[in-house]
């Protein structure tokens, strides 16, 4: 009888955990607890989007005289600088690597990473980057737009500060332990200055549906 | 029923009740604490079910405002030839940023998980990442892409890549997983030519052969592309 009932309750056990072990299959709860925390502050960017919208629609709706006008032309200008085509300034961060043998992976890498981290605007070395500006490996080094970019490589990035400078930390520490990175530096500035421009690229093959 | 009889089953007794007792405190610890493992994980799958709903809600009412907000423009530029210019010149700026839908010959690039593989040191290996997205994306904007999506999310000028094993977060979205569809609108001969070259990819190369990760494409003489539905915002930048 008691073999009977300890061989019930092993059984229930392992059908129990078995179960667990079932749900728990894809994601583990510190991996949802940082989704949770990325959707949070995913979704309060799309509330300031959602907010600035409803403003340009209220100033369209106002029917005051050169509404229209000053919506557009400010979006021009937002535009221009989210497409590179503007001189920028703002807070931020500037970062050094002095390195050789580093490729264009790793300069996009590192790109990706400061996007990721709230850049705004960038410029590696005096040329203006924005996802799509090519970056290439050659023979002759990287290039960025067809333009060979020689290390050291000074990256300026524009965005929050504190936000970025966490991720230039980060990433300078992983670059010093590097072989190929002689040195990896950063430094948190109240106003970074951005002038290098991009020249708009008419469509070749799209069409605006 | 002499007393050593009652002794014996008395002794019994006290064995089979502290036999229920271990039991009872087995079943109560090893059982319990799963179930209240699995509680908390319903409760973070229902927090980010209910996030995923109120992101995808956000970006339903973003296109739903940015299209009042056209045709709004629209009206007022139908009554001045300054503000149709101003039109005009913002229509083009959009269209480069990705905010407007746009088709044209190009490429369909899938990716897919593979297999699990015995190698300990990358169990994570068979698992299309956001490392993985990122390459196709420069690859094919290196080779004259004119606007991309993924997965339907249209890639911007400030769009950025990131996630865990298996997941790729595209700017605001929620995780996006296998299978992975990158669209490109461009010179459909280039990009199919840069996707064949067996040195372009060298990640997701190695795991094709490790972890049977799949990377196939196709061009085709017409491809769209939906209109960007996040945020847009630089509040950190000023003009010179």
């Amino acid at each position: 009888m008691i073999a009977l009932l300890v061989a019930l309750v092993a059984t229930i056990q392992i059908r129990s955990q078995a179960e667990v072990e079932r749900s728990l299959i894809g994601a583990d709860a510190t991996s949802l607890a940082f989704l949770i925390d990325d959707l949070h502050r995913a979704n309060d960017s799309l509330a300031d989007e959602k907010s600035d919208l409803g403003k340009q629609r209220a100033q369209l709706e106002s029917g005051q005289a050169g509404a229209a006008d000053q919506v557009l032309t400010d979006e021009a200008n937002r535009l221009r600088a989210i497409e590179g085509l503007a001189p920028v300034h703002g807070p931020g961060v500037v970062i050094v690597i002095d390195a050789s043998g580093l490729t264009a992976l790793d300069l996009q890498d590192a790109l990706n990473n400061l996007a990721a981290g709230g850049a705004e605007a960038v410029d590696v070395n005096g040329r203006r980057v924005i996802m799509g500006v090519p970056v290439y490996q050659t023979s002759g080094g990287v290039t960025i737009d067809s333009a060979i970019v020689m290390p050291p490589w000074t990256i300026s990035v524009i965005g929050d500060a504190n936000r970025l400078g966490v991720v230039a930390d980060l990433m300078t520490q992983q670059l010093r332990a590097d072989r190929r990175v002689r040195a990896a530096t950063y430094r948190v500035e109240a106003d970074v200055m951005i002038r290098s421009v991009l020249t708009e690229k008419p469509f070749v093959y799209a069409v605006a549906s | 029923m002499s007393s050593r009889n009652l002794a014996s089953i008395a002794l019994l007794a006290v064995v089979a009740l502290a036999t229920g007792f271990v039991l009872a405190g087995q079943v109560k610890a090893q059982l319990l604490t799963p179930s209240n493992q699995v509680a908390r994980y319903q409760a973070l799958v229902r927090s980010v079910q209910e996030l995923e709903a109120a992101n995808a809600d956000s970006r339903r009412q973003i296109a739903s405002l940015r299209g009042k907000i056209d045709s709004l423009e629209s009206q007022a530029a139908a009554q001045s030839a300054a503000t149709q210019t101003l039109r005009n010149e913002v229509a083009d700026l959009r269209a480069h940023a990705g905010l407007v839908a746009m088709h044209g010959p190009g490429v369909e690039v899938s990716l897919r998980n593979g297999v699990p593989g015995p190698d300990i040191g990358n169990q994570t290996g068979y698992l299309v990442n956001f490392e993985d997205v990122q390459d196709v994306v420069n690859l094919l904007f290196a080779q004259g892409a004119e606007g991309m999506a993924v997965n339907g999310r249209r890639i911007t000028p400030l769009s950025a890549f990131s996630g865990s094993a298996g997941e790729v977060v595209i700017d605001q979205g929620p995780p996006l997983t296998s299978p992975i569809k990158v669209v490109a609108v461009g010179d459909r001969n280039r990009m199919q030519a840069a996707l064949d070259d067996p040195s372009a990819l060298p990640g997701v190369r190695a795991r094709q052969v490790q972890f049977q990760v799949h990377l196939t494409f196709e061009g085709s003489p017409d491809v769209s592309l939906p209109a960007y539905d996040s945020s847009l915002q630089i509040p950190h930048v000023s003009p010179t």
